[in-house]
């Protein structure tokens, strides 16, 4: 018998083709569905949290909803919309990366927005009395703002970043844990231990977690760099 | 600054280390614990041992069905679908591969060397395949296989597929499932060929148009594989099915003298086996509310047959399992590879 840590070595130092193929995979996901809810959120929450227009109030709490939205229900409407007899069957989606990457945009986006728009909220008024004693113009308060927010820009992004690795239930629906295609390292951890195989499971959990440790390390000291 | 920044940096690493090391301790001493039961089981193997084998009412049949693609398919609201993309010709290739001689042998064969035994038999009378096999083409190259966790967690899929990948230069989609979810799947215009383990819902799905008969085979259902369901429990027995007579009067004793029983919950064939054992009296269904008064010995995993195995064997309790994934289970001392 072999401690699980022993085998997560083991699983790095063999090179195993599987599982590089399982980390390239998750990284590939995890990577685009992060960086591109960043791209959607970052605007949106800029524009929530700064911008004063009636209706807004009742986005703020919609997009609060759908930071709670259960990964389970998001992949099961993915699921129904691509599937063969869903409505969008015609794109061939279902059981590839690109829409286990479109479902994790749909849960993470939410989630970048809500806390970009709450700092940017807090510090919007007086960002504005600044940009409006310079005689700045409205798209520059706004690129003021984001510079203003980096840090809780970064973040948002670890965040987005941890939610996407960590995330089981959406991807597994839609992207159906297929060897060689669509098995991440969540899903993969979930078929070990369906099939009793717990240490494997903690092996693999042990390699994910020291990725998202390296991940942290570089974005915290990135961080680091702003506030001095 | 910049000193105290770094300290606190490098104070967080050594924090989150610690945290992954005690994760590491804590699957270390689970390891322990795991080592040191198989070592008192050396002598005496794994607690969880068959108890019922064997019997003609334990007979395990895995049966082939491609998906017909003007099937009556409708969407979640009910409304007819009828431009379902399933590729026909990449189900029928496998299909025709798993029934040739090819194909056969390597099915009879395997587990022979790594159990010392086949883990599955093939049926008497099984359909065979004599022609050719169309090779792939671009728009048939990918075939969506929906089964069983049994037939992948077996390891037979993993055995057959890549010698048919490589000669026809298709690429089988496995996604593998409880029986019931792997047919949703076929019904969702999700695969274009199932490989499942549970009569009554196999002729259900042919009887609502699903299936689609194949050039050159007499039937829908192509039943070709089987292996035998067992009754496993802890070696000591205090239920004392193995002096049953039958399976069902097994099953009696279980409920009788209230044993905990694992069930996998899950509609998978394995599960639907399990409710036809049952003594009729007891009416216990899928649904939950069936078995809500038995719930001190009657426990729905909701869970993979591996996991279950594990959970009977940390509970002493019984279980129904098929064969092949108990043997791979007992080969790899109570883990699932």
């Amino acid at each position: 018998m072999q401690t699980a840590l022993q085998k997560a070595i083991e699983l790095i130092l063999s090179g195993d083709r599987e599982l590089c193929n399982i980390l390239l995979v998750t990284a590939r996901m995890s990577i685009s569905s992060s960086l591109l809810a960043l791209l959607i959120g970052v605007p949106v929450g800029i524009w929530l949290g700064s911008c004063r227009f009636s209706g807004r109030g009742i986005l703020v709490v919609v997009n609060r909803t759908l930071m709670g939205m259960p990964p389970v229900v998001c992949g099961l409407i993915f699921y129904m919309l691509f599937s063969g007899v869903g409505p969008f069957r015609r794109f061939h989606l279902l059981f590839t990366v690109n829409i286990m990457i479109m479902a994790q945009v749909f849960l993470i986006a939410p989630i970048v927005i809500g806390n970009v728009e709450t700092y940017v909220s807090g510090i919007a008024s007086s960002v504005r009395d600044t940009a409006k004693g310079l005689g700045l113009g409205t798209a520059r308060m706004l690129m003021l703002l984001a510079n203003e927010s980096m840090y809780q820009i970064l973040s948002a992004y670890l965040l987005a970043f941890a939610r996407a690795t960590a995330e089981v239930g959406a991807v597994s629906m839609v992207g159906g844990a297929i060897a060689w295609k669509t098995n991440v390292m969540t899903t993969a951890i979930m078929q070990y231990t369906n099939r009793g195989n717990f240490s494997l499971g903690i092996a693999l959990g042990l390699i994910l977690m020291t990725v998202s440790l390296a991940v942290n390390v570089v974005i915290t000291l990135l961080q680091r760099r702003f506030i001095q | 600054m910049k000193k105290r920044s770094m300290m606190s940096m490098l104070l967080a690493l050594a924090m989150t280390m610690s945290l992954l090391g005690s994760v590491t301790v804590m699957a270390e001493e689970e390891t322990e614990a795991v080592e040191a039961s198989t070592e008192t089981a050396e002598a005496a193997e794994l607690n969880t041992v068959i108890l019922k084998e064997a019997d003609d009412s334990m007979i395990n049949t895995y049966t082939l069905i491609a998906v017909n693609p003007d099937a009556p398919f409708t969407d979640a609201d009910g409304n007819e679908v009828s431009d379902v993309a399933i590729n026909t010709e990449g189900a029928a290739a496998l299909i025709q591969f798993l029934l040739s001689a090819e194909g056969k042998e390597l099915e009879a064969n395997y587990g022979q060397e790594e159990f010392g035994d086949s883990l599955f038999y093939l049926l008497d009378g099984a359909p065979s395949y004599e022609g050719e096999i169309a090779p792939a083409t671009d728009e048939t190259a990918t075939i969506r296989l929906s089964t069983t966790t049994s037939v992948n967690d077996s390891g037979l899929l993993g055995a057959i597929l890549p010698v048919f990948e490589e000669e026809y230069g298709y690429t089988v989609e496995v996604q593998s499932a409880g029986t019931g979810k792997a047919i949703a799947a076929a019904q969702y215009g999700n695969a274009d060929l199932i490989l499942v383990h549970a009569k009554s819902s196999e002729e259900e799905f042919v009887n609502d148009g699903y299936a689609l008969k194949l050039d050159g085979f007499d039937s829908e259902r192509l039943s070709f594989l089987y292996n035998y369901f067992v009754l496993c429990g802890p070696a000591d027995d205090p239920a004392g099915v193995a002096e049953a007579e039958t399976v069902l009067d097994a099953f009696a004793a279980i409920a009788e003298g209230k044993y905990t029983f694992i069930s996998r919950g899950d509609e998978s064939g394995t599960h639907t086996k399990e409710l036809s054992l049952w003594p009729a009296d007891l009416g216990i269904t899928v649904e939950a509310e069936s078995f809500a008064d038995y719930t001190d010995w009657y426990v729905s995993a909701n869970a993979g047959m591996g996991a279950c195995l594990v959970m009977a064997e940390e509970m002493g309790a019984y279980i129904l399992t098929d064969k092949a994934t108990f043997l791979t289970f007992v080969a790899n001392g109570g883990v699932m590879e």
